[in-house]
């Protein structure tokens, strides 16, 4: 047996998963991020002297870099006892109670401190898990116990949530850092290899920690020699192959053979087509392209055939007509231009922030108007966008909407550091406390009220559905003043 | 033959079924997919990189979680359940269950039924059990994200393996904590020697275009090889094409081809009578025509390669009538006549 440091021990050869056994129990010892782990010590050594501002931090980044692990470690180096409440439990209102709400009041039983942990926030599932989101901001708001969630999107947390969280990053791992890590573990399960067998394994992985560890069990696990031979796993990045059949599609001359180099790829039709979609004008020129493109529509259509009747027949005529079809549209050879991945994804993911901002603002919007989040966006957003240039309108309609400074910025279009945006979110929220203050006697007795009356999940039922209430009692009023007072307003669009 | 007179494979694995119902039939009533499915992974053919390694991991006895990707057909249920037979022996029924994810696909079936499984501990000697998901691509994106952590939590007490058809559609974090394996479709040749195995352990006497024909039929799908050759058998110990043909409701090859040639070079009303005898004679739905038709075109070399595409569309189109409730005799008629037309030998 070898070991490695003092601080964990590793038995060569047990029967348990590489990526647990190797999971990192300190935080010292994870591997990369070191600003982020360093954040959250900061964050966590703030508890010692008392409740810190934020009383959560959110953890996000892509899976396997180690937002779970550097929960647990920073549990273990700070002697804290670790409550974990997880997506493969249920996560309703009720059950988050039971289990995070009386921890997150009461201190552990020797007086120390407990951290709750819940795993995945971005993943609080709409039906399934009615009111979990609801639940979880007021129980962050109440804990007198740290709360550390993780995510892999920070924007599909919900804003109520983000508010509240001390947010930190955690970036995926160069692969050159990454083989240190899986070379320490050859050392320890006495195996041999060379280096570049670990850098094809940490290519692979694209920085994923976790799938680079387990690709290196899978590949070496019994061996006391490794070659580059043996590593065998499927790239979970299918690019090589869907390569070489974007190859045959477009410089080969076998209409069969085309078809042929579809069939090996793991990507279904509806993301072949995003590709020879996106390198279709790069390839070819003029007619031919043309004729490629109607092939690409003739395809699409079955594709959407698939799509409308659950008919996934029709998949072998729009994969045939997609590879089979482009290839044969050519009546010349090109010169080789470089294969490109969809563009589309990639200006989808950059701008999914914001969209997700966009989308967050409708739904305000949508619930203070009694309006779709469609309808919203559609018609009452340029309108809400003109009241914002005027910051007697701003402030009021910011603080009713409880719009968060990236709202702001996106309803007034300036940039979110600027001070027309900071200054409209401080007054907002110094508006929303004085109401809030004002009206908290009228809400304590309600909820007092339901709450003696029913069971402890109607009362979360009846807290969630006192939520809306909140905004609607008070704006009905206000939003008809507005509306009278938007009235000159409106002559804007009669010009 | 009428259309009830009809020997189809279905028919006849009904029988099957319905004979081994009535119980007390010998051990020659099973079904081959079962008799002859692989009970070591050595005795899966076609797959040799991904089985060398998988073979490895029993050795050690341990393994980490894993993801099988490929068509139906092709090796990834008969590995995993050799895997958990060679690792458990006599306990691999207790320590093994398989969960087919396309029958119970949402969050609930995670965070019961799959968590009942993976917390409690292994029967006899065994280290650690194994849940088998398969087409775990079917699960809705709620229910995989519940599945994450539990793959993690469990990991001292059970291994997934999960099988789809397209790695692309399980998210991203899943694939993290699994080895993936991609399975190809089998080659020609790996269908033949297994096909030729069993045939003779059944005493079967296959001629070599009866071969041919199965391995027509198949396509690299294994399962669909052993059907067809047990469904055979179910006629007579000596099988040649025509009884696999038969028995499948597949058109043989050239007659498809011959149908497609004698359209496309304008003599309609020849192509027309074949088309008669498959559908009324043979028995052949429209369906099994327009997909044999497709088959077919790629290696009909009198076709330029853009009307070959374009007849594809137009084939595609005629089956999507098809399968909406259109009239396939009328359906393949046009697709006849769109041959014809294609060809562009005809008279005005």
């Amino acid at each position: 047996m070898s070991r490695p440091d003092d601080t964990q021990d590793y038995t060569p050869g047990e029967s348990i998963e590489w990526s647990e056994k190797y999971r990192p129990k300190t935080l010292a010892r994870i591997a990369g991020n070191n600003k982020p782990v360093s954040d959250l010590c900061a964050w966590a050594k703030a508890w010692k002297h008392g409740m810190p501002d934020k009383k959560a931090v959110i953890l996000y980044g892509k899976p396997g870099i180690g937002k779970t692990t550097a929960a647990y470690a920073l549990a273990h180096d700070f002697n804290w006892e670790v409550i974990e409440l997880n997506a493969s439990d249920q996560r309703t209102a009720a059950a988050i109670q039971k289990v995070a709400g009386s921890a997150s009041r009461t201190a552990a039983l020797c007086g120390g401190i407990r951290l709750i942990v819940l795993d995945e926030a971005d993943n609080i599932h709409g039906n399934a898990d009615r009111g979990g989101a609801q639940a979880l901001a007021k129980i962050i708001k109440d804990t007198s116990q740290p709360i550390l969630l993780t995510a892999n999107d920070l924007y599909g947390v919900s804003p109520s949530i983000k508010n509240l969280c001390l947010p930190i990053a955690f970036r995926s791992m160069q692969s050159r850092s990454l083989i240190p890590v899986l070379n320490k573990i050859c050392q320890n399960e006495e195996i041999s290899c060379d280096i570049d067998v670990l850098q094809k394994i940490a290519e692979t992985a694209h920085g994923d920690v976790r799938s680079a560890i387990n690709d290196l069990q899978a590949v070496a696990q019994g061996k006391s020699k490794l070659h580059v031979e043996d590593v065998v796993t499927s790239s979970r990045d299918p690019r090589d192959t869907i390569f070489d059949a974007l190859k045959k599609i477009f410089k080969g001359k076998d209409i069969k053979e085309a078809l042929n180099a579809t069939y090996n790829i793991d990507e279904t039709p509806d993301d072949l087509i995003q590709w020879i979609d996106e390198n279709l004008p790069a390839q070819y020129r003029g007619a031919d392209m043309a004729r490629g493109f109607a092939m690409l529509s003739r395809a699409d259509l079955f594709l959407g055939r698939v799509q409308l009747r659950q008919n996934y027949r029709m998949w072998r005529y729009a994969g045939a007509i997609m590879s089979s079809g482009v290839a044969a549209a050519k009546s010349r050879e090109y010169p080789g231009a470089r294969f490109m991945p969809p563009s589309r994804w990639r200006r989808l993911r950059s701008t999914r922030t914001s969209r997700q901002i966009r989308d967050a603002v409708s739904e305000k919007i949508g619930l203070m108007c009694y309006v779709s989040q469609k309808y919203a966006r559609l018609n009452v957003l340029p309108f809400i966008r003109i009241l914002f240039s005027n910051s007697d309108y701003a402030v009021p309609l910011a603080a009713r909407m409880n719009l968060d400074l990236d709202e702001i910025a996106y309803i007034t279009g300036s940039k979110k550091g600027t001070k027309k945006v900071k200054t409209i979110h401080q007054e907002a929220r110094e508006m929303a406390e004085s109401e809030t203050s004002e009206h908290i006697e009228t809400f304590g007795r309600l909820g007092a009220y339901r709450e003696g009356s029913e069971e402890v999940a109607g009362a979360v039922r009846a807290e969630v559905h006192m939520q809306p209430q909140k905004p609607r009692k008070e704006p009905k009023k206000e939003e008809k003043e507005e509306k009278k007072e938007k009235k000159p307003q409106t002559t804007l669009f009669d010009f | 033959m009428t259309a009830t007179g009809r020997r189809t494979l279905k028919n006849i694995t009904d029988n099957i079924f319905t004979y081994s119902r009535c119980g007390g039939f010998s051990i020659k009533q099973e079904i081959w997919i079962e008799k002859y499915r692989p009970k070591r992974l050595a005795d899966v053919v076609g797959q040799d990189n991904a089985i060398g390694r998988l073979i490895s991991y029993v050795h050690t006895r341990n393994l980490p979680h894993l993801m099988f990707t490929g068509p139906p057909g092709v090796g990834k249920t008969a590995s995993a359940v050799s895997i958990a037979r060679e690792l458990f022996g006599d306990t691999w029924h207790s320590n093994f269950t398989e969960l087919n994810a396309s029958d119970e696909r949402g969050i609930d079936v995670v965070r019961h039924k799959i968590k009942n499984f993976a917390r409690t501990s292994p029967v006899g000697d065994a280290e650690f059990k194994i849940i088998f998901l398969d087409e775990a691509d079917a699960l809705t994106g709620d229910a995989q994200s519940a599945l994450r952590r539990t793959m993690e939590r469990y990991t001292r007490t059970c291994r997934f393996i999960l099988s789809c058809n397209y790695s692309s559609r399980i998210i991203e974090p899943i694939q993290s904590r699994c080895a993936v394996y991609r399975f190809g479709p089998i080659t020609d040749e790996a269908v033949v020697k297994r096909v030729r195995y069993i045939a003779d352990c059944e005493h079967l006497d296959i001629t070599d275009d009866g071969i041919d024909a199965v391995k027509y039929v198949a396509r690299g799908d294994m399962r669909k090889a052993i059907n067809a050759l047990q469904a055979a058998a179910m006629l007579g110990t000596a099988i040649d094409r025509d009884a696999i043909y038969q028995i499948t409701a597949t058109a043989r090859p050239e007659e498809i081809g011959k149908l497609i040639l004698s359209a496309y070079n304008g003599d309609f009303a020849e192509s027309r009578k074949k088309l008669d005898d498959l559908l009324t004679r043979q028995g052949l739905s429209g369906e099994d025509v327009v997909g044999q038709i497709y088959r077919a075109i790629f290696d009909v070399e009198e076709i330029p390669d853009r009307k070959k595409v374009d007849l594809i569309d137009k084939i595609g189109e005629m089956d999507f009538r098809i399968t909406e409730g259109a009239n396939e005799r009328i359906q393949l008629d046009a697709l006849l006549a769109w041959f014809v037309l294609s060809g562009g030998t005809y008279n005005d």
